[in-house]
């Protein structure tokens, strides 16, 4: 048998235990205000977030020739009229063009910089690291207007190299800081031990370092794709004449005819963004790279 | 048999000069084939204009000139040709407005006029498309006036005056000044409705704050789609952004206020360093054939600069097609504008911002 309890014991320890938790349980009423708190702020950012884009898909869904709303219906007239086009569909196709040659070439230079900055013992590391972001800080016009007179100087036209070098140089910064963001951890005893096993330098490259700095590497190759496909003030000035790109298309579009096609080109884009993502993570699986 | 096929095996070297000989070509290849035709660069707006010019009045011009035409439809043109030699000009003829073709001038990047001797057709142009106003020649107009809705029981228009009335207060539609030309032709118009003219900046800018509040926008296409969508009752437009929806039973006119319509010019020039000079007085003029502009102004309701042209009776209707018409157009003097562009666009920042 085991020990017994007076009524009034019990009631004791319960009024000592209810004493006892009552901070514990303030603070877990505070922690569910501030649960719904949280809430609160995260729904509102990304409200403001997908806002825009939710009013891009009612333009383009929208049949009247302006923004209206409320809607007065659904239509996929100005989906037709941009698939119809030959000139939306040539910059389409243009603008993919040029973002894959941009994503090949920002991410090799991008990457192969960002390996020697970060094993290199260069001199001047830090000043040739912030020189390689400065494309960042300067204005992104400024950039495409000094291009296209270096271009003009060099008597060379605007050919499409020039556009992809110009895209290049503003999409390099972002390949450089997301591989030296993973070189920064990365253990060089893994690559001694390769070598030291009998495997050649350019094995090591590839059977070792690559796949360790893989996740950099892709996290910057992405963002070089999306900033090169919606590039549009360094286009500006190196676009030539029959050879646009979709975001100077647009611009030029916009100024005579404001209709859904924008809309409609808009979220063309922003599903093919989404689909060069999504296809990124099927097949070299971006959710293991997610800790990034 | 075996002998053969070993001759023709490709080795590392017979690779690298066929690849390097391969690259060589596909890099060299559109330069050798351009190097045949001569080519005339020029610049051209997009919408429907883009469209007809790359369809059929550019391939046309090539056709008979036997040349190619290279058309620059990403604005901004007047930055590109500054960045460009003087001697080797990216543009052979500039398309633009009035105001900024008289920024080139004064920078020197374009001819001030163009040879009545080598641009025939010239002699067929009304006063106004050479005037002193005008540098190069304008081979098309617009008409800068009022436009407004018709369904909402505004009663009739006929001055530009009738703007600043109360009852539009909320739906009345103007332009960023500093970066639109209607806008800065408009204000120019202050100085005359309310002031001793054009030049009568005080006076318009007197004017410019009784007109708000104003709903204000950068580019004519987003004023059409405001006065579309009934955001604006009664805004300044030019008339082919109204006519251009005729036959869609829009409740929208066009006002052609008594006080005179302001002239939007389509203005062509001749860069001075120019390699093609021939070519490009060959197209002036050929932009300025009573066929190329019949098609041209029946297609974006622009009024045609020469006199011969005799337009379909829907469009002779409402565009500028006639003497008296035309007398009722009024210029802006640009060059004077322009010598004041950055003391007008601070004071009229300070008017919307306020």
């Amino acid at each position: 048998m085991g020990p017994s309890h007076s009524p009034s014991l019990v009631s004791d320890q319960e009024a000592a235990l209810r004493l006892a938790t009552a901070p514990m349980r303030a603070i877990a009423g505070r922690r569910c205000y501030g649960r719904y708190l949280y809430l609160a702020v995260n729904i509102s950012i990304l409200t403001f977030l997908l806002a825009p884009i939710a009013v891009v898909v009612v333009f383009a869904l929208n049949p009247t020739p302006f923004i209206q709303f409320p809607p007065v219906g659904v239509s996929l007239r100005w989906f037709e009229k941009f698939f119809a086009s030959r000139d939306f569909m040539h910059a389409l196709g243009f603008s993919l063009e040029i973002a894959l040659l941009t994503t090949v070439s920002a991410t090799m230079l991008g990457a192969s910089a960002a390996l020697a900055l970060a094993r290199g013992n260069l001199p001047g590391t830090r000043l040739i690291v912030a020189t390689m972001l400065s494309p960042l800080m300067l204005p992104a016009i400024l950039t495409g207007l000094a291009l296209f007179q270096t271009y003009v100087l060099l008597d060379v036209g605007r050919p499409t190299w020039g556009l992809v070098a110009g895209h290049t140089l503003v999409t390099l910064p972002y390949v450089v800081r997301t591989t030296l963001a993973v070189l920064h951890n990365f253990d060089t005893r893994l690559e001694e031990a390769a070598q030291n096993l009998g495997a050649s330098p350019l094995r090591t490259f590839f059977e070792v370092t690559l796949p360790l700095i893989k996740p950099g590497v892709l996290a910057g190759a992405i963002f070089a794709f999306i900033v090169s496909f919606d590039q549009f003030p360094v286009s500006l000035f190196l676009v030539s004449p029959g050879n646009e790109t979709l975001p100077v298309t647009l611009f030029n579009y916009l100024k005579f005819d404001l209709d859904g096609t924008i809309g409609a080109a808009s979220v063309v884009s922003i599903v093919l963004a989404f689909l060069v993502v999504v296809g990124l993570d099927r097949t070299v699986g971006l959710r293991s790279y997610v800790k990034l | 048999m075996t002998k053969a096929l070993g001759s023709s095996r490709l080795s590392r070297r017979r690779f690298l000069t066929a690849s390097a000989s391969l690259g060589i070509g596909t890099i060299a290849a559109p330069y050798v084939a351009r190097a045949d035709d001569p080519t005339l660069r020029i610049t051209g707006w997009g919408g429907k204009w883009g469209e007809i010019m790359k369809a059929e009045i550019g391939p046309a011009f090539e056709n008979e000139f036997k040349c190619k035409l290279q058309i620059d439809s990403a604005f901004p043109y007047l930055p590109k040709l500054q960045a460009s030699s003087r001697s080797a000009p990216i543009y052979d003829v500039m398309h633009t407005n009035s105001n900024e073709q008289w920024a080139a001038a004064e920078m020197g990047l374009v001819e001030p006029k163009i040879d009545p001797k080598l641009v025939p057709n010239l002699a067929d142009v009304y006063p106004y498309a050479i005037s002193d106003k005008i540098v190069g020649v304008s081979i098309f107009t617009s008409a800068i006036g009022l436009g407004m809705r018709t369904d909402k029981g505004y009663g009739s228009v006929s001055s530009w005056k009738e703007l600043w009335d109360a009852k539009y207060n909320g739906v009345r539609g103007g332009y960023v000044i500093p970066v639109n030309s209607l806008g800065q032709a408009f204000l120019m118009m202050c100085g005359t409705l309310f002031g001793k003219g054009q030049l009568d900046l005080d006076a318009a800018y007197t004017a410019l704050e009784k007109l708000k509040p104003i709903k204000i926008v950068d580019f004519t296409g987003a004023m059409e789609k405001m006065l579309l969508s009934g955001e604006v009752g009664l805004c300044v437009i030019h008339d082919s952004g109204i006519y251009r929806y005729d036959g869609q039973n829009q409740p929208t006119d066009f006002v052609a206020p008594s006080e005179g319509v302001l002239s939007l010019e389509q203005v062509l020039t001749i860069t001075p360093g120019s390699k093609m000079k021939e070519l490009a007085n060959a197209y002036v003029n050929y932009m300025l054939r009573p066929d190329v502009q019949k098609r041209l102004a029946e297609t974006v309701w622009y009024s045609p600069a020469n006199r011969k042209v005799k337009l379909d009776a829907k469009y002779d209707a409402k565009l500028l097609t006639t003497p008296e018409k035309v007398s009722k157009l009024i210029q802006v003097d640009w060059k004077w504008y322009n010598e004041r562009k950055d003391e007008i666009d601070q004071r009229v920042n300070r008017i919307f911002r306020a």
